[in-house]
């Protein structure tokens, strides 16, 4: 009997140990928000070398996303350091999880000096920490610097809070998403790029039935898609049917772009695609990775929404499984009416955000915006886009051709490629030179979808219920977008959610928007 | 909680005449106070100090002015949680969840136990364990990619064998009333091999006579194992069926969240990953910290009176 006591103690010590545990994780949801963000927040922080300059160099710690799964070494940024004269610190977070990292450190107030955002949906998260003033306001000081002066004013003003600028942004080309298909299919059946969304269903559906990769199984799909409703396929879809840039204008008020008829246009051509089998099954619970692998190991033959200029990645997976296959690009679909329509971003994919509480005074900001000025000259710009010359890159008829290890390109450099500010266009880096046909086209089309470009009318705008409640609300819209797509709701079902929508604050939204509209 | 800090420590039960006799108690014993340390210190430190942050679900949370700062809104953000209308829904599924825990799930581990105890010869009883607990150290991710892989419409060897034989293909991934058997699934194939080393531990104590007298006496497989096995773990059965009480709202976020999608999410979305989106991904401290506060409160709330009832009924509970 003392045995059996003995045996339940030290079960029962076990087992409260795992209950310990696991209560830590979620009791403590609070405070690894207020206390721990700190100690975990640093995994992968590259530190600079501890010697001190007597000439000083500035000191700037800089939190930035991670696409890649390496952090960078730290060649770039020695490089980097000298051609500043800065120490830099480097904390790498992946882009997976950076909201999460971005909030965490946010809330601990351990956000270092500079703090790049993810993209516009964190941007407008943080819209309220901006207007309660907890980070340096810019725009008065941009002149000061001749480099960061020549951002262009009209992307500068998309990034603008409550008509004051706090950020400088990472620029990029206003519209470039399209599709990636498999030219050799469409070859081998005789079919032409889709010159409207009739022939793009028609080629989804040939690229389904007619066996395009000649293996006399019917083992390939059209269209591959991903459970991402705006950098997916649904939204350049939407956009060649008319459907308005996230708000458009009926009888001269502002509307959101799901009260659209064209929007349920698009639902039933997605609806279509789906039934007939035309598109992957499973889209909305397939992410970029599983997309992209589908469609590199030969699966389906229409990558539609990414950008065009991802050819590049895709092309060298995909010829490793085929080394026939030839990829090529395309985006002039004309809608129903035969118009041609493109949505285009506010110019910019990320931000750059300065915390007061980490800058301690304007003397100090101007340091760090000195070292922003500089990476706005051709010399750092190349460096940081393109890694060193000779190595990473070089240079053919005054354009960066990168080098041909793809690998050692994407270890050292990419990290810090997505921190580049500005675009070529204002900091003078080199564009790139492209060999493959269909990158080069993507480039023209790069430049074509911006004549025909839609742009967001509220992308300048601040509604403080849609910062406040703006993303949970969409998550309905979402929701009902992909229920009605799967045949789970009707046109019925749809609006009713809209309603929903609308009663929980989005309502309010339209009346803020409109009220700014009209001014 | 407190009871397990004071737990190790030895208590003395006399009340001492003077001073000097306390502290000539606490020299003698110094090595144990020692020993004691290094624990207390990590309760104060880990669990008890950030109890601290809990503050913030009152406050209009804002990091630049800290906790100091920040506006105070009393139930403000209780107050939005219980009427929000998704909330409700919510609770439901979070309950439905822990009950398929509690109902399917908690009762395999104690078969499993039993059967791999009815296993003669130590090789094969060591193997088979071993084969059932391994997937526990897979995470969830690969647990869910496996998974993804296996039913995807689009070739999933699942898929294709109920093609093959004439059946329709069925949408796993996406449809809601999938989501509950693929939850529980996981969690067993993840679960049910670790969960049985308490137990085998416990019938690993319990003393072979017994079960030679109950030979004697003509006791077959069967009435041994409802005879003596079963009464001799039920206090581990019990203890642990309460402190999987304790955790009723918490049902491993990863795993759900890896689950979610926007086409199940009326089944799916629970507490934990509401936290989570409300929480991290949006920004709202204050209220993803009174949500976990809620949560917290009803799992103490739970484990008392679980633990009430246990003793009640003659069992020894966990305190």
């Amino acid at each position: 009997m003392k045995k059996k006591s003995f045996t339940m103690l030290l079960t029962a010590l076990l087992a409260f140990s795992t209950l310990l545990a696991g209560c830590g994780g979620n009791n403590n949801q609070a405070s690894s928000e207020t206390a721990s963000g700190e100690s975990t927040a640093k995994p992968v922080e590259t530190e600079a070398p501890k010697e001190e300059v007597k000439a000083g160099p500035t000191e700037i710690k800089i939190m930035l996303p991670l696409n890649t799964t390496e952090t960078p070494p730290d060649r770039i940024k020695i490089e980097l350091e000298k051609l500043t004269n800065t120490k830099l610190t480097y904390q790498f977070y992946p882009a997976d999880t950076y909201e999460e990292k971005l909030n965490s450190s946010f809330a601990t107030g351990s956000l270092p000096q500079v703090t790049y955002l993810k993209n516009q949906t964190t941007f407008i998260q943080m819209k309220d920490a901006i207007k309660d003033g907890q980070f340096w306001e810019i725009g008065p000081l941009l002149s000061e610097f001749p480099n960061l002066s020549k951002l262009k004013p009209e992307i500068l003003n998309n990034t603008k809070v409550d008509g004051k600028l706090y950020t400088l942004y990472i620029g990029r080309p206003l519209a470039r998403q399209g599709i990636i298909y498999r030219k050799d299919w469409a070859d081998k059946l005789g079919l032409k790029a889709p010159a409207n969304v009739d022939e793009l269903l028609a080629m989804a559906k040939a690229f389904t039935e007619q066996d395009p990769d000649g293996n006399g199984k019917k083992d390939t799909t059209g269209i591959i898609d991903r459970n991402e409703l705006t950098y997916g396929a649904f939204k350049t879809v939407s956009s060649w049917f008319g459907t308005p840039n996230t708000w458009g204008e009926v009888d001269g008020k502002l509307a959101p772009d799901f009260t659209f008829p064209q929007y349920i246009d698009t639902m039933d051509f997605f609806k279509k695609a789906r039934d007939g089998g035309y598109m992957n099954q499973d889209f909305a619970a397939t992410s970029k990775t599983d997309a992209v692998n589908m469609f590199t190991s030969g699966k389906g033959g229409l990558y539609i929404g990414g950008s065009m200029q991802d050819i590049d990645s895709l092309n060298k997976d995909t010829i490793k499984n085929f080394p026939d296959a030839v990829l090529d690009t395309h985006s002039m679909v004309a809608g129903p009416g035969g118009k041609f329509a493109q949505w285009m971003i506010p110019g910019y994919n990320n931000v750059v955000l300065f915390p007061k509480s980490a800058v301690k005074d304007e003397a100090e900001l101007k340091k760090i915006l000195a070292f922003f000025d500089q990476m706005m000259t051709p010399e750092v710009a190349n460096l940081m886009y393109w890694g060193v010359e000779g190595v990473h890159y070089t240079v053919e008829d005054g354009k960066a051709k990168p080098g041909d290890d793809k690998e050692l390109i994407e270890r050292e450099v990419k990290g810090f490629k997505d921190s580049v500010i500005g675009e070529y266009e204002t900091n003078g880096m080199y564009q790139s030179y492209n060999v493959l046909p269909g990158r080069i086209h993507a480039e023209e089309l790069v430049l074509e979808n911006v004549k025909v470009g839609v742009p967001d009318p509220t992308a300048a705008m601040d509604s403080p219920t849609y910062t406040e409640k703006g993303v949970e609300l969409q998550q309905i819209i979402t929701d009902a977008t992909y229920k009605y797509i799967y045949g789970q709701i009707d046109k019925a079902g749809f609006e009713k959610e809209v309603e929903n929508w609308k009663s929980r604050g989005g309502a309010k939204i339209i009346e803020e928007y409109n009220a700014l509209y009209k001014k | 909680m407190q009871e397990l800090t004071a737990q190790p420590a030895p208590q003395p039960k006399r009340i001492y005449k003077s001073n000097s006799e306390l502290k000539k108690r606490l020299w003698r014993n110094k090595w144990l106070y020692v020993m004691l340390t290094p624990g207390v210190l990590y309760f104060i430190i880990f669990k008890y100090l950030p109890m601290y942050g809990l503050i913030i679900a009152f406050q209009d949370y804002k990091p630049y002015q800290g906790i100091t700062g920040s506006d105070w809104v009393g139930m403000k953000h209780f107050s939005r949680l219980f009427t929000e209308p998704d909330f409700l829904n919510i609770l439901v599924n979070t309950l439905i969840l822990f009950g398929l825990n509690i109902l399917i799930y908690f009762p395999i581990p104690i078969i499993l136990a039993l059967m791999l105890n009815e296993l003669r010869g130590t090789f094969f009883k060591r193997t088979f364990q071993t084969l059932f607990y391994l997937p526990h150290f897979m995470s969830w991710v690969i647990v869910v990619s496996i998974s993804f892989v296996m039913v995807t419409m689009d070739g999933g060897i699942v898929n294709e064998l109920l093609a093959y034989f004439g059946f329709e293909k069925i949408n796993f991934l996406l449809n809601p009333s999938w989501f509950r058997p693929m939850y529980i699934i996981q969690v067993i194939w993840r679960e049910a091999g670790w969960g049985t080393i308490i137990y085998l531990a416990a019938i690993a104590a319990i003393d072979p006579g017994l079960y030679e007298a109950a030979r004697m006496d003509g006791a077959g497989r069967l009435r041994q194992v409802w005879h003596i096995t079963l009464p001799a773990i039920r206090g581990v059965i019990i203890t642990l069926f309460i402190l999987k009480i304790g955790s009723v709202l918490d049902l491993g976020f990863e795993h759900v969240y890896l689950l979610l999608n926007s086409m199940n999410r009326e089944v799916a979305e629970i507490i934990d990953t509401y936290v989570y989106t409300a929480g991290l991904r949006q920004g709202q401290f204050s209220y993803s910290t009174a949500i976990g506060f809620f949560k917290s409160i009803v799992g103490l709330i739970m484990v008392m009176t679980v633990n009430k009832i246990s003793k009640k009924m003659g069992e020894e509970g966990v305190y």
